[in-house]
């Protein structure tokens, strides 16, 4: 599903990636662990093509193509999706018409027929109950006086909604109570299937309670410093970072 | 400058007046002090931004019989479901276009000044003004009775065509007695190749009274449309104006809205949108004269090209007026490196128990939100449009009357498709 090799990037002059190496299969979930800075998520801002970060070397490989010259509608349209660490507010836009637009987007781009009003009214009235969300949200505007709990359960929302093949959870547990992580935990839980892969950006150990990854990883000063099972999780949460610096 | 044109012009004018005498000491007195006057250069405090060269050098004419069109023109493009349309073509009253509402008096400028004995408007604050009394040749004035609720929205529209430098002046006044209700609407458009328009339009409330007001400036774009807009407000009416403005290469609204009951409310809002080498601009004027009465002034632009565009704000709190609460805000989206947008919000407050705010924010399209629209699978079109749509939807949506805001909805989507293509 996505393959990157010997990644440096950086920001305006400070490169922030400097070799990363990082293989994720269908029906996987990958976790990148590590330290505010350490360059998470840049990782997650190289991957769906903002602007502002630089490749310099390597490559991000996308079910067997690179991706690094695609806009980020292509790569979005293509099947990835990222949750955004700190969503975005956009006032006079309702929820509704972004995401029906969004996901009308996907449906062309599929081949498939548009969803008109009521067929998308029926569908996102069925995930907001997945994730306990109230209906009120369809009238207010994209994350608008939102509160940080609310953002990121609307984060999961749109990607339910969406349904994309690769999925980054940027900081996704952050800002939330432990009722809302858990919500969420389920969708992702609900959302894990063969075909997907996910992978989840974090600080702490907090959402690995819930969700399970496959492989943990340890991202210190831009490069990947180990890799190990879910246990790794529970060692950083033991000992600290310090231990795998060198 | 040479005012010379305008005095033929305005020769030309009083030797054909079929206005009785009256009025013409009045247009004389006002010519002789526009004249003194001049028209405003960019020295002037409040014209510093706004260049009136094509005014000045326009070489207009009044407008004559010839100017109706030879046969009845339809104006599809200018329907608007669910009001009365008063029209008033190159300055002249189309009777067989227009709709007369019931339950409402609409009377020519010269029935309303016989009602009046006389007794005319004139401020002095405006050459413009002065301009519009020395040559007031046409609108139409509307007055609603004590207690009558006006459900149909009444439309003047102003429709200027044709090759010809012509100018009008209209003038018109919108009196609501007390505890009536309406709204009006003030439409502008078609395709002239050359017009200056210089309308002065004055609304008074009554106590309890409520107005909507909304104005379409859809001139095209060889057309210098200049509004002077008058509000008297007494106790507890309601005034709510919105300016939808897209046409004219120069486009000036001037309000002043006299806030001189106790309880009364004004809300002045507008939404700009230009391009090319337009320029759109905004001066607006709320007086707080007594205490207890509330305002809102929320006025946004967007600019692509060359365009530019001014707001100039000013919300006057008496000493008398206590308890005032009022709110003032103007925010500019700018599409493209070269428009210019000039943004002067100002209090002055003379009261010490007030509640005012006020705020401007001018900036490009945010990166970060178009990064999100577009990791959600929107292109960089779509994105753009999302956003310029969610600016402007606020002051779109406030519109209560379907008609009209779906006309207006339409006007701004296909304004957005042609400019968001680059």
């Amino acid at each position: 599903m996505l393959d990157i090799q010997n990644l440096h990037a950086r920001v305006e002059d400070k490169p922030i990636l400097k070799g990363i190496n990082l293989a994720i299969k269908s029906g996987e979930m990958h976790a990148v662990m590590g330290r505010n800075g350490s360059g998470k998520s840049t990782l997650s801002n190289v991957i769906t093509g903002r602007e502002g970060f630089t490749v310099t070397q390597g490559d991000v490989n996308y079910k067997g193509e690179s991706i690094l010259d695609w806009s980020p509608e292509d790569r979005a349209l293509a099947g990835i999706f990222m949750s955004f660490q700190y969503p975005i507010v956009i006032p006079g836009v309702n929820n509704t018409y972004f995401l029906k637009a969004a996901l009308n987007a996907k449906r062309k781009h599929e081949g498939e027929k548009e969803l008109d009003a009521a067929g998308f009214l029926k569908l996102i009235k069925q995930k907001l109950a997945e994730l306990d969300m109230d209906t009120t949200y369809l009238q207010r505007g994209v994350n608008e006086g939102f509160s940080g709990g609310e953002k990121k359960r609307n984060e999961i929302l749109q990607m339910l909604t969406l349904q994309p093949d690769l999925a980054i959870l940027d900081e996704t547990d952050s800002g939330l109570d432990i009722d809302a992580l858990k919500i969420i935990a389920e969708g992702v839980n609900q959302f894990r299937n063969v075909d997907r892969s996910l992978l989840v950006i974090t600080h702490y150990q907090r959402l690995l309670k819930y969700i399970k990854p496959d492989v943990v990883h340890v991202l210190i000063d831009g490069q990947i410093v180990r890799s190990g099972g879910k246990e790794l999780a529970l060692e950083l949460e033991e000992k600290g970072y310090n231990w795998l610096e060198s | 400058m040479s005012l010379s044109h305008f005095q033929s012009e305005f020769e030309k004018l009083i030797n054909r007046d079929n206005f009785p005498e009256k009025i013409h000491s009045q247009r004389q007195e006002a010519f002789s002090k526009f004249l003194n006057t001049g028209i405003p250069t960019q020295k002037w405090e409040d014209w510093q931004f706004t260049n009136l060269t094509r005014i000045a050098k326009g070489k207009y004419r009044i407008c004559e019989t010839q100017d109706v069109p030879n046969n009845e023109r339809e104006f599809p493009s200018f329907k608007m479901e669910g009001v009365n349309t008063i029209v008033i073509y190159n300055g002249h009253y189309q009777e067989k276009l227009s709709s007369i509402p019931s339950g409402v008096q609409i009377l020519s400028g010269l029935d309303y000044l016989e009602r009046k004995n006389w007794e005319n408007n004139n401020p002095e604050n405006s050459p413009f003004d002065l301009l519009n009394t020395a040559f007031m040749d046409s609108g139409v004035s509307i007055v609603v009775e004590p207690g009558t609720d006006l459900e149909t929205p009444i439309r003047m529209l102003f429709i200027s065509s044709g090759k010809e430098p012509i100018m009008t002046s209209p003038r018109v006044h919108v009196d609501l007695g007390e505890s009536s209700s309406a709204t009006f609407v003030e439409h502008h458009a078609d395709n002239s190749e050359s017009f200056f328009q210089n309308g002065s339009v004055f609304i008074s409330l009554e106590d309890y009274a409520q107005l909507d007001h909304i104005r379409i400036q859809s001139n095209s774009e060889k057309t210098a449309n200049m509004g002077n807009l008058h509000i008297e407000q007494n106790c507890n009416s309601r005034y709510t104006f919105f300016q939808f403005a897209h046409g004219a290469e120069l486009g000036r609204l001037n309000i002043h809205a006299n806030l001189r009951g106790e309880g009364a409310d004004c809300s002045l809002n507008g939404l700009a949108l230009s391009n090319g080498n337009q320029h759109l601009d905004n001066h607006v004027i709320t007086d707080h004269q007594v205490p207890n009465c509330t305002s809102t002034q929320n006025f946004k632009s967007v600019l692509q090209d060359n365009s530019s565009g001014v707001f100039n704000g000013r919300t006057i709190v008496r000493k008398d007026a206590q308890k005032t609460d009022s709110s003032q805000s103007n925010k500019n989206l700018l599409l493209s490196k070269s428009a210019l947008m000039n943004s002067n919000p100002q209090l002055e407050i003379y009261a010490d128990d007030v509640k005012c705010a006020h705020g401007s924010t001018t900036g490009a399209l945010d990166d970060d939100a178009l990064f999100y629209i577009r990791s959600r699978g929107l292109d960089i079109l779509a994105a753009k449009t999302v956003l310029i749509r969610g600016f402007a939807t606020e002051l779109l949506e406030s519109v209560k009357h379907d008609g009209i805001r779906y006309l207006l909805t339409d006007r701004f989507d296909a304004w957005l498709s042609e400019n968001t293509a680059s």
